[in-house]
């Protein structure tokens, strides 16, 4: 029974690790703390995964707890090596139609959206995976309206770091 | 002007398989390890004070003084404190493992906060009520000791000898109290520390998410 469970969970979550990776990308800035990082959501999601009932999507029950991990129960690691800035090797993977400008301002704004606080970059990822102000506000536990209020600020806050 | 946002969105969803990809073993393998997150820590750190608060109990109470008690006139409000004193640990026994069971991973973010931070204020009213406990039974002992005591006397004497005997009585309880109180916060630095370290995050974390409800 326990071994069942196991293997479906191991199973879906190697499906949809992508979304785990994503968050540890945007809380970490080295490939340690990514891993820990993403260790430490594995763990939780196994823990809660026998109170997973399937009233929602795997990868929507995926994102609460990925998040909540990452913003409430990770402590960050305190070594922090700073030998690669991490973010230059998981974003700088060229796509087809390369372009050196906007590729010079993603990188740009992949930076600024890194400088945001814990709470600021949950509604970000959220708003990147094309998540609907429903879903972030259930996920974060906020209405609906402070959600669409909070992403109008980030945004400002966002362009005031682009152009000081 | 384009919506940088949006720029960064279609970016992002076009990297979208550009992260790294484990394994199955390498998942499964990761299932089995130890957590290491904040409630872990709680909880450990509760624990810990729980054996210690309760060892300085079991250390403190022997045959001799149960007999120390009753010649010094306190056993009868000893006995009371250590009856209350069991009964609110009871208490705390439910409370923490109330607290502990709520805490779940999937409720939204604010409301997991919530509960973490009403779990480490649970473990304070812990902290607080045994320092009290520990002052009365400290207080009343000193009660016992100075007037019934072997040294009672000798006190007394040099209280009549210091030829002032209010001034005396006065800077002995002002020691007692000034002792005390060292000690007091030496303990509130000490959680205070312990705590801050490992809340600050989420405490900040938390007061924003508040305050957007206003």
């Amino acid at each position: 029974m326990n071994k069942e469970l196991e293997h479906k969970f191991v199973t879906e979550l190697e499906d949809n690790q992508n979304i785990v990776h994503k968050v540890c990308s945007l809380y970490t800035s080295n490939r340690d703390a990514h891993n820990d990082l993403f260790q430490e959501i594995t763990i939780q999601l196994w823990r809660a995964y026998p109170k997973f009932r399937g009233e929602s999507k795997f990868s929507t029950w995926m994102y609460r707890v990925a998040l909540n991990t990452a913003i409430t129960l990770y402590r960050k690691s305190k070594r922090r090596i700073k030998t690669q800035d991490y973010d230059s090797v998981i974003f700088k993977i060229k796509s087809d139609d390369y372009d050196p400008t906007q590729e010079q301002q993603l990188q740009l704004m992949y930076k600024a959206v890194r400088q945001l606080g814990d709470i600021d970059k949950a509604l970000v990822f959220l708003y990147l995976e094309d998540k609907d102000y429903k879903e972030i506000s259930e996920t974060l536990g906020i209405s609906e309206v402070n959600a669409r209020v909070k992403m109008n600020r980030i945004k400002t806050k966002l362009r005031t770091i682009l152009n000081p | 002007m384009m919506d940088e946002l949006e720029l960064l969105k279609q970016d992002w969803q076009k990297k979208d398989g550009a992260h790294p990809k484990l394994t199955y073993d390498e998942i499964y393998k990761m299932i089995k390890k130890k957590s290491s997150s904040i409630v872990k820590w709680i909880f450990y750190i509760s624990i810990m004070e729980f054996v210690f608060w309760a060892v300085l109990n079991l250390l403190s109470y022997s045959k001799e003084s149960l007999e120390l008690e009753k010649t010094w006139h306190i056993y009868e409000i000893t006995t009371f404190l250590t009856i209350i004193n069991y009964l609110v640990l009871i208490y705390f026994i439910y409370k923490f493992y109330n607290n502990y069971k709520r805490i779940s991973y999937t409720e939204s973010s604010r409301n997991l906060m919530k509960t973490i931070l009403k779990v480490k204020r649970t473990v304070t009213q812990y902290v607080w009520f045994n320092i009290a406990i520990f002052v009365a039974y400290l207080m009343v002992s000193l009660y016992g000791n100075l007037n019934y005591g072997i040294n009672s006397e000798k006190i007394m004497e040099a209280a009549s000898r210091a030829g002032n005997e209010t001034l005396f009585w006065i800077m002995l309880l002002g020691m007692i109290v000034l002792c005390i109180g060292i000690v007091l916060a030496l303990i509130w630095l000490f959680y205070k520390l312990l705590y801050g370290i490992l809340l600050n995050r989420l405490r900040k974390n938390y007061s924003e998410l508040r305050r957007l409800e206003v």
